[in-house]
């Protein structure tokens, strides 16, 4: 790995830690498992256009491995590792397709995160009782993937701005 | 993608983004749809450990603890541990000591409330592994 390469992947794992930290400080929904603002996913979205998909892959599980090291447990780690695993394949096959912009490639990575979540939900619990909470999960999926989505949109373009005006 | 025309670049953004939010709303309005209203009368099944279950007929009074998987006599906050208090026929999860203790916010559960809930007829501690579901009369 280029020494660049490295740099980045520490900086945005990093970010990505402390962005999880701050989503579990701010509660979002109450009484509803699963439901958070998913602000670490900043730093995949990232990843997602601005880097190899395999260092996209890496990012995504230094994420997961890490935070739940520090601030989570084994279940916290499933659940996180299935969403992540089926967000990022998705998002990366998205952004395959010409002309597609970071907000519906977030709002659909939403979606899938919490599906994968789901899955490990049906397996972990039971089918019945995680149905029951699944559409709130995929409408917050949606719903946080589009504020998200808007975010990056911003910092992509204050990026390549700046990369512009630098001639980067 | 600087390449691809602009308009079909609006309209290939617009497809997803509409997609995704008709797909979400779709699994909101087939949630109305299809949730079960357990009728009055019922019992309350707890499901812990590694799929045993314990059912409380909901006119009893009583408290169940669980801890790391297992049901026991008196909580003491050691292991994961779970506190269900089924009183009036109602269940709500009174303690837990779960990182954010969801479970313990998702209220009381009772004939009414599993029609109203955002959860419906079940309260649910994902950390732990234990839901309580209520089953009406019936059902």
């Amino acid at each position: 790995m280029k020494i660049g390469t490295l740099t980045r992947m520490a900086l945005l794992t990093a970010a990505a830690l402390i962005l999880g930290y701050l989503d579990s400080l701010i509660p979002l929904v109450q009484g509803v498992p699963g439901i958070k603002l998913g602000l670490s996913n900043l730093a995949i979205l990232f990843a997602v256009f601005y880097m190899h998909p395999g260092e996209t892959v890496l990012l995504m599980l230094l994420k997961v491995g890490l935070s739940s090291l520090l601030f989570g447990n084994l279940i916290g780690a499933a659940y996180a590792l299935a969403g992540g695993v089926l967000s990022v394949a998705g998002m990366l096959l998205l952004k395959r397709i010409p002309g597609v912009s970071v907000i519906p490639v977030s709002m659909i990575g939403g979606i899938l995160h919490m599906v994968g979540q789901c899955l490990v939900g049906f397996i972990l619990i039971s089918v019945r009782p995680v149905m029951a909470y699944a559409p709130w999960l995929l409408i917050s999926g949606t719903a946080t993937g589009l504020l998200l989505g808007v975010a990056a949109r911003g910092v992509f373009y204050g990026l390549e701005r700046y990369e512009r005006r630098n001639g980067a | 993608m600087e390449h691809e025309p602009k308009k079909n670049r609006i309209r290939i953004n617009l497809l997803l983004a509409l997609g995704a939010l008709l797909f979400a709303a779709a699994t909101i309005v087939l949630w109305f749809l299809l949730r079960p209203k357990p009728g009055a009368g019922g019992s309350f099944v707890i499901r812990y450990g590694n799929g045993e279950t314990l059912t409380v007929p909901a006119d009893e009074t009583r408290t169940v603890v669980i801890r790391d998987g297992k049901l026991v006599d008196e909580a003491t906050g050691e292991g994961d541990e779970n506190v269900i208090r089924i009183e009036n026929g109602s269940a709500r999860m009174e303690r837990a000591n779960c990182r954010h203790e969801d479970c313990v916010q998702q209220g009381v559960l009772n004939a009414e409330t599993a029609v109203t809930r955002p959860l419906g007829a079940w309260i649910i501690c994902a950390p732990h592994r234990v839901y309580i579901e209520y089953v009406g009369d019936g059902a």
